[in-house]
């Protein structure tokens, strides 16, 4: 069945484009795509991995010499860049293009070529950013937030260039992707799918993609600003020529902090989707939850200049911000009580997804109580450029993001493979993560309040900063130690693991629907819909006619 | 089984975590020690944050471990539906309220407490001073009223009022002035001037740089050194009338050279044990204030004072192969 669905006009293939590789290079189907980010974002997930390694192995002892100077400021640099704009954006935007689709009840994305090209420039991105390590003067070293002037007339080496290149091409990337998914979520729906009937993960992936639409152009008139001070002689940012390198900031960070919302919006939305299938109940609030999804987007516009306590803003624009700051509490809370109040009155499972779930509301708490503190901005003075901050976003963006994102791996995978990844594995996978990240990254909150600034290569002293650093390390070593169980889980399943059926968590969304995989065309016949829960009504009908 | 797993295991890693700190006494609980009164405000306003997150916290993972040991399978069958319940409007309400009450506390004790943290009190000339601190890379360097300058060691008279006008040179990077003991951090930045201040009790308090500012990053520290206030003037006065004394090119030496230079092995830069241009004001010049190859120009806005207390001080250690021809 290789037909257009909806001009009925047979889809031309070549033979050349029906090869084993071909056929990956030249796809331009939603889900194939979407499994090449997933893949892609996996591997950048291990060289980002490798690289925290080596900075943790440095810091692990006082006066450490394994990784000094500018190549720990390369490796500081490119595991943060690798971090977020090649694993969480991109692996996010991955679920979205497998499952965005099916979950809508549609056939694909509504541009599947914009949607290839999409992934191709992703992956262009990151080979530049990660050749870049050859280059003369070596990989970017001013850290992912490139402050200048240090990044425009300090850092001669094309590493930076290189850099500023690689983050243009992800923007594009992320452009294309970001009208994609509008378009798709908002012209593709299934018949009868009303907004408020539409899956919450799909809410959290059409606010991620206005976020990226509204937030990337902002990085890249900064980035080219960049390039143009460090290769054209103009001086935006150099005030030995009227330029600011304050400017600099207020540009990184309006796109700065609403990226950090479209590194978790999604993955809350993975969390709303996955609690309540293994409390066996609906949602809790399903309203409360998607608008508290918008509202965080909207609020995330206003806050950038938490990021700048230290400047030197007047006192009554720092205080704007630590109001606006303070408020994006309020919704974050919003998700978290309704998420509490949906395991409330649960038969709850404990499945792998679930425990990743759990988890991801226990580290995210952690994450958000932290952003208080630094959004008081006396306290900031003393917390900010600290192991303090480290924790925080760690617990925001792994505890949060990653957590959500396993979550979704192991809810997910047998839609996308047709098999079961194995449930003792995935658990060992989860504790050895869970046990691991907070050994890892909760002293780190005591070593910035102890004064540990971050982004500094070594230390002297004794003491305390012994001790919490070396926890740090074998926290940090014992999650390398679980991501490792998830690549044998991975290699085991990939031939043995249980066949997967169409619906195995007996799941309430359309996705389910299709078969595990799916075929290239979704759908036999899309169902109309009549509420936010398909396939729970799909199983109520054949109930009552007797057929299940 | 999986709720002893995991109560044991939240345990058993806050345990790991709590032994840390027993080990390395209370470290790390609250910020640094404070000596200067912003300092001390800063930390009221932390332990007033520190309260709410804590209730916040017990109350969440409070709920959350109650609700899933509650609420557990159990016998039940796997696919049994829970209560089919939608939401709770007053519910919404009331976890949206609850946090915007709190929230407001937060902020307007933070609002509270800001002047003593931001306003430096008055004071009389005799009672206080203003220092400027320059961020170079890799070191601080510090003028006093009297045009005084010192490098690397801030001297500060006991009980004063110091207010800090914190800047860096047009043609530097970033960087981040931070006594932890003192106060918060305030941005060194080109092209502009910040302000922030101390009172503090004679004694030694060091400081860093918080924000990277390149390859040496982590060697920009410095030392704030509160001395009585007759003695910080007679430093001053000392320092003024021998702008070009060896003390002050011993500090140079210390803090700007040293951070990427050894007498005898290449570090970032060459060994300059027998390197004569080290010794000859006419060379240094144009290196400090122009940078070469890697080095950054970190004598840009050196006085020719400046570099004579560095030859001066480099004439003691740095031995110029003897020139045996002539």
């Amino acid at each position: 069945m290789a037909a257009n669905a909806d001009t009925g006009v047979p889809a031309y293939r070549a033979d050349w484009r029906r090869g084993r590789v071909t056929s990956w290079l030249t796809t331009v189907d939603h889900k194939r795509i979407g499994i090449l980010y997933l893949w892609t974002a996996l591997i950048f997930f291990a060289l980002g991995g490798i690289l925290a390694l080596m900075i943790r192995a440095q810091l692990a002892t006082p006066n450490e010499t394994f990784l000094v100077r500018e190549h720990y400021n390369e490796a500081v640099t490119i595991h943060g860049t690798t971090m977020i704009f090649l694993v969480i954006v991109p692996i996010l935007g991955g679920f979205g293009n497998f499952l965005v689709p099916l979950m809508i009840g549609a056939r694909d994305m509504a541009f599947p070529r914009l949607n290839a090209l999409s992934y191709w420039f992703y992956l262009l991105g990151g080979l530049i950013l990660y050749f870049s390590f050859f280059a003369k003067g070596g990989a970017a070293a001013a850290g992912w937030t490139s402050y200048a002037t240090l990044s425009t007339l300090h850092e001669p080496g094309r590493g930076q260039d290189l850099w500023i290149l690689a983050l243009h091409v992800l923007t594009l990337s992320s452009l294309a992707g970001a009208i994609n998914f509008i378009v798709t979520i908002t012209n593709m729906r299934a018949k009868g799918m009303t907004w408020t009937r539409m899956p919450l993960f799909c809410w959290s992936i059409l606010t991620y993609a206005w976020l990226l639409l509204l937030a990337l152009p902002t990085l890249s008139a900064g980035l080219t600003m960049m390039l143009l001070d460090r290769n054209v002689g103009t001086h935006f940012f150099d005030p030995a020529h009227g330029g600011s390198p304050i400017l600099y900031q207020h540009v990184f960070w309006f796109f700065g902090h609403p990226e950090v919302y479209i590194m978790v919006l999604p993955a809350m939305g993975i969390i709303s989707e996955v609690i309540p299938v293994f409390a066996r109940k609906p949602i809790f609030g399903y309203k409360a939850v998607a608008m508290s999804t918008v509202g965080i987007a909207f609020l995330g516009f206003l806050v950038w200049g938490h990021h700048m306590f230290a400047v030197g803003l007047p006192t009554a624009v720092d205080s704007w911000f630590m109001i606006t700051s303070l408020i994006i509490a309020v919704p974050t809370g919003v998700k978290i009580f309704n998420w509490l109040a949906t395991l409330w009155r649960g038969n709850i499972s404990f499945d792998t997804p679930m425990l990743w779930a759990l988890g991801f509301i226990a580290l995210f708490t952690i994450g958000g109580l932290s952003g208080i503190f630094l959004a008081a901005f006396p306290v900031d003075w003393q917390l900010t450029q600290t192991y303090y901050v480290v924790a925080h976003i760690h617990y925001v963006l792994f505890g949060g993001s990653m957590f959500g994102i396993f979550a979704g791996l192991y809810y997910w995978w047998p839609k996308f493979f047709g098999r079961m990844l194995d449930e003792k594995l995935g658990k060992l996978h989860f504790w050895l993560v869970f046990i691991g990240f907070n050994l890892a990254f909760f002293p780190q909150h005591l070593l910035g309040l102890e004064g540990m600034p971050r982004r500094i290569y070594t230390y002297s002293e004794g003491g305390s900063w012994e001790v919490y650093n070396m926890i740090s390390t074998i926290g940090a070593f014992t999650m390398a130690v679980g991501m490792l169980v998830f690549v044998l889980n991975v290699l085991k399943t990939a031939r043995h693991g249980k066949r997967a059926v169409n619906d195995p968590w007996l799941a309430d969304t359309l996705e389910w629907y299709a078969t595990s995989p799916p075929p290239p065309w979704n759908f036999e016949r899309i169902p109309y819909i009549i509420s936010p829960r398909p396939l729970r009504d799909l199983r109520r009908r054949l109930t009552d006619e007797g057929r299940l | 089984m999986r709720r002893k797993a995991l109560v044991l295991s939240i345990v058993g890693a806050g345990a790991l975590v709590l032994a840390g700190a027993a080990l390395a006494g209370n470290g790390g609980t609250l910020p640094p020690a404070p000596h200067s009164p912003n300092a001390d405000s800063v930390r009221q306003a932390y332990w007033f944050v520190l309260a709410f997150a804590a209730i916040v916290f017990v109350g969440v993972e409070g709920a959350l471990v109650a609700l899933i040991i509650r609420y557990r399978r159990g016998k039940r069958a796997r696919y049994a539906d829970g209560v089919q319940i939608h939401g709770s409007t007053r519910l919404e309400i009331i976890w949206t309220v609850v946090p915007v009450l709190i929230l407001t506390a937060i902020a307007f004790f933070i609002f509270i407490k800001l002047p003593s943290i931001a306003d430096a009190p008055k004071a009389s000339a005799a009672d206080s001073t203003t220092i400027t601190v320059e961020g170079h890379q890799f070191y601080w360097l510090f003028r006093y009223p009297n045009g005084a300058i010192s490098v690397g060691t801030m001297t500060a008279p006991a009980d004063n009022v110091v207010n800090e006008g914190v800047h860096a040179p047009d043609t530097d990077v970033l960087h981040s002035w931070w006594v932890p003991a003192l106060g918060g951090k305030i941005d060194a930045i080109p092209g502009r001037t910040n302000h922030t201040w101390f009172k503090a009790a004679a004694g030694v308090y060091p400081a860093r740089c918080s924000d990277l500012c390149g390859i040496q990053h982590t060697l920009m520290t410095a030392t704030v050194s509160v001395v009585p206030r007759s003695q910080y003037e007679s430093f001053i006065k000392e320092r003024a009338a021998n702008p070009d004394s060896i003390a002050l090119g011993k500090e140079e030496w210390d803090h700007v050279c040293a951070v990427c230079h050894k007498l005898n092995e290449t570090y970032v830069g060459p060994s300059l044990g027998s390197n004569p241009i080290v010794t000859s004001a006419k060379d240094l010049t144009g290196i400090l204030r122009n940078g070469v190859g890697r080095m950054p120009a970190v004598g840009s806005n050196w006085t020719d004072d400046q570099i004579a207390a560095l030859v001066k001080y480099t004439k003691t250690i740095v031995k110029p192969p003897s020139a045996n021809g002539s």
